[in-house]
């Protein structure tokens, strides 16, 4: 039994406050590979606590003409990152006359990102684009540089909720009998428009609008979708 | 040649009236000194073959090594201060390695040429990078490989400047043996044709008596990347010469 | 000994336990969260009474964990009161209150007054030091005319004639602030609530979905819910219907279930007239 006069658990004693150089903006990527195709969506609301900073942020950065990044986390070390990727891939450009091929990309943000081991950068990444084959691919990390490539991918905010339902749907994962086969674009991106709407209707962080890139082998398009305000 | 030069010829880091900075010269008049060392590039792959001076019974011939591996895919060969190349196949072989762990790809043959240019360039007297000598490095390069834009053959002087060759001799023997190479090569050569040229050349401007101890030989192909000929590989080239 | 919860409890809180979960924070377990409604609530007095508005989404840290839930709370047939913070502390707050009011207007035979319920309130919040994590907006018309308080959760009142609460009450404010004027009629009344609760549902995460508004007026309540969907649901592009059999099933079996079967026989007899 608590005794009486003692004080509450919550006062009992001082609590010495750290500064946290980290903070979490929100937001949502997600990437599928496809035969001759990779397509990798965001939703664009960036926040912070219970306050919306903008509505139009999307979190996917194109990096080259077949490369787009997908990074969210926190925010300052997103615009670090990426400015440094940029720069690194001007380098690699100028230095070896040709563009970075995505694989490599993929290598280099593991290497970049392990060299913050002992003070990460806090950011979920994904990377998507063609392989020298051609072939759409997809390589997911975690913030210290480990990474692999995927198929399909959520990172973010709402992934665990984004993620069971593309293992379903594209994965086949629980369907009895169902048969994977390589998916058809427009239905890859109805896909992608129905599970960011659902994380929309329970994830705080989601919402406003999403933007879903898509690489060819013809370029980078984009389509802008609208998800809830709330 | 040289008499009028002696003012300005003392640092490397004073050009003379005419624009000439004589050290860097001087250096690149070292390489005709050396070994000759030749390279061809074929549409299969590219040959690399230098002769070694054995100029006492009592060297053991298989203690001079005159190419190197630089990678997997990228071979190297050299004339010249022997010693200096040390650190400018070190600088190689570092790159390499750097870019495949930063970029899981193998470095292109230009951009490995470029790296070790770019080292060779750094002479000079005041707070020198690692590696970075005094004086120019007295040693001029041949690197050979295979890469995304096929057999490339890359040939790199002690002044820094590199340019991409079909074929390329240096060393002592440099001035025949170029000549000889336009004579016989053609784009359509093959990689074996190439390896008997190669050693055909080399018979011919060499002062000893050419046999398997005194050269070396290597080839860089997609299939099988470098590979360094072995003495009875040689000797079977050889008979037919 | 913790006794097995089988009493009814003689009323106030248990606690037991408190002991024992301290003891288990220390061990480094992970106290169970409380649903918040992360917030916006407001209300207004206006000509003829007084306008209460809320939105309706509970959250669970960062998920909302009820998309449509009622946040005006019935006190009595004349005073409304609208929620702010844990869910469970505001539900049963309202709910105690009400109950106590009840009472009070049997004992009196009189309508209660808002200034009572704002009494009651914050006296049982005040007791509990904070602890009972209620902010609430309270509204009626009673016969002194219309009233308006706001709750904190330690026990401190505000009487004003704009008041707002929860995570999005600066939003709410903001609209207040800009648009206020005393006297207003009901749907300029209306329509400022319903755009406060609309700046906190579109600028406060913690708040969305619904607004809901109740107009008091001295003989007429008017609970609306939903006053406005501002968040339609969205559309889902594809169908999610599953072919039969796509639920893997492992084993089946069909058992017999053996019955006893008893026959019961009801017999016409004649009744006895003799």
């Amino acid at each position: 039994m608590a005794q009486l006069g003692q004080p509450l658990s919550d006062y009992q004693r001082p609590h010495q406050v750290h500064f946290s150089p980290y903070d979490f903006n929100g937001g949502t990527v997600l990437a599928i590979a496809g035969e001759n195709y990779a397509l990798i969506a965001t939703d664009t609301r960036l926040s912070q606590g219970f306050s919306i900073h903008s509505r139009e942020s999307p979190k996917t950065y194109s990096l080259s003409e077949n490369t787009v990044l997908g990074c969210c986390g926190f925010h300052g070390d997103v615009l670090t990152l990426t400015k440094t990727l940029g720069a690194r891939l001007q380098i690699f450009e100028k230095e070896h006359n040709k563009p970075m091929p995505t694989p490599s990309v993929a290598a280099m943000l593991s290497t970049i990102l392990y060299y913050r081991r002992f003070f990460p950068y806090y950011t979920h990444n994904l990377v998507a684009g063609l392989d020298e084959e051609g072939k759409g691919c997809v390589y997911s990390f975690d913030p210290v540089g480990s990474y692999e490539r995927e198929v399909y991918r959520a990172k973010g905010s709402a992934s665990a909720m984004l993620q069971p339902l593309l293992d379903n749907q594209i994965g086949g994962k629980n369907q009895q009998g169902y048969v994977v086969q390589p998916m058809p674009l427009d239905r890859c991106i109805a896909v992608v428009k129905d599970v960011f709407t659902s994380a929309a209707e329970r994830d705080i962080y989601t919402g406003d609008n999403i933007l879903i890139s898509v690489i060819t082998k013809d370029g980078l398009k984009s389509e802008k979708f609208p998800l809830r305000k709330d | 040649m040289f008499l009028t030069r002696s003012e300005y010829d003392r640092g490397v880091n004073t050009f003379s009236p005419e624009g000439r900075l004589f050290q860097v010269e001087y250096a690149i008049e070292a390489i005709k000194l050396g070994s000759t060392a030749i390279g061809i590039q074929t549409s299969e792959g590219v040959v690399l073959a230098v002769e070694k001076r054995v100029t006492s019974p009592l060297i053991e011939a298989a203690s001079i090594e005159k190419i190197m591996e630089v990678d997997k895919h990228i071979a190297c060969a050299m004339s010249g201060l022997i010693a200096d190349s040390k650190t400018l196949i070190d600088k190689a072989r570092v790159e390499a390695q750097n870019h495949w762990f930063t970029y899981n790809e193998k470095m292109n043959i230009e951009s490995v040429t470029q790296a070790v240019s770019n080292l060779a360039l750094q002479f000079g007297d005041d707070d020198p990078d690692p590696g970075a000598m005094s004086r120019p490095f007295g040693v001029a390069l041949l690197f050979a490989g295979v890469d995304e834009k096929g057999p490339r053959l890359f040939h790199m002087d002690p002044s820094g400047t590199f340019i991409q060759y079909d074929g390329k001799a240096i060393g002592s023997g440099s001035e025949g043996a170029q000549q000889a190479l336009q004579e016989v090569y053609h784009k359509s050569m093959t990689l074996k044709e190439a390896c008997k040229a190669a050693l055909t050349i080399l018979k011919q401007v060499m002062e000893e008596k050419l046999n398997s101890t005194n050269v070396e030989m290597c080839t860089v192909t997609q299939k099988n990347l470098f590979r360094l000929f072995t003495k009875e590989e040689l000797e079977n080239i050889i008979k037919d010469i | 000994m913790a006794a097995p919860c089988v009493e009814q409890p003689k009323g106030g809180f248990s606690f037991e336990n408190c002991a024992r979960n301290s003891r288990l924070e220390q061990l480094g377990l992970k106290k169970p969260t409380a649903y918040k409604t992360g917030t916006t609530i407001a209300g207004i007095v206006f000509k003829d009474g007084v306008v209460l508005g809320a939105d309706t989404r509970a959250t669970e840290d960062t998920v909302v964990a009820d998309k449509n839930c009622a946040k005006i709370h019935y006190l009595s047939d004349n005073i409304y009161c609208c929620g702010a913070g844990t869910a469970a502390d505001t539900e049963m707050t309202t709910q105690m209150i009400s109950a106590e009011l009840e009472l009070h207007r049997l004992n009196t035979g009189r309508k209660p007054r808002v200034a009572t319920a704002n009494r009651l309130l914050k006296q049982m919040l005040f007791r509990y030091q904070g602890y009972i994590g209620a902010a609430l907006v309270l509204g009626g018309v009673d016969v002194t005319g219309p009233n308006l308080y706001s709750i904190w959760p330690h026990g401190s009142t505000d009487k004003l004639p704009y008041v707002t609460m929860g995570s999005g009450s600066l939003a709410a404010m903001a609209t207040f602030e800009d648009r206020f004027k005393p006297d207003m009629n009901r749907e300029e009344a209306m329509k400022l609530v319903r755009d406060a609760i609309a700046a906190g549902i579109f600028n406060d995460l913690g708040s969305g979905s619904n607004v809901d508004l109740c107009v008091i007026t001295k003989d007429k309540v008017e609970y609306i819910r939903p006053h406005e969907i501002a968040n339609q649901k969205g559309v889902k592009q594809g169908s999610y219907r599953y072919r039969r059999g796509t639920t893997a099933t492992l084993s089946s079996e069909v058992k017999k279930i053996e019955l006893d079967v008893f026959g019961t026989e009801v017999k016409h007899q004649p009744m006895d007239t003799q």
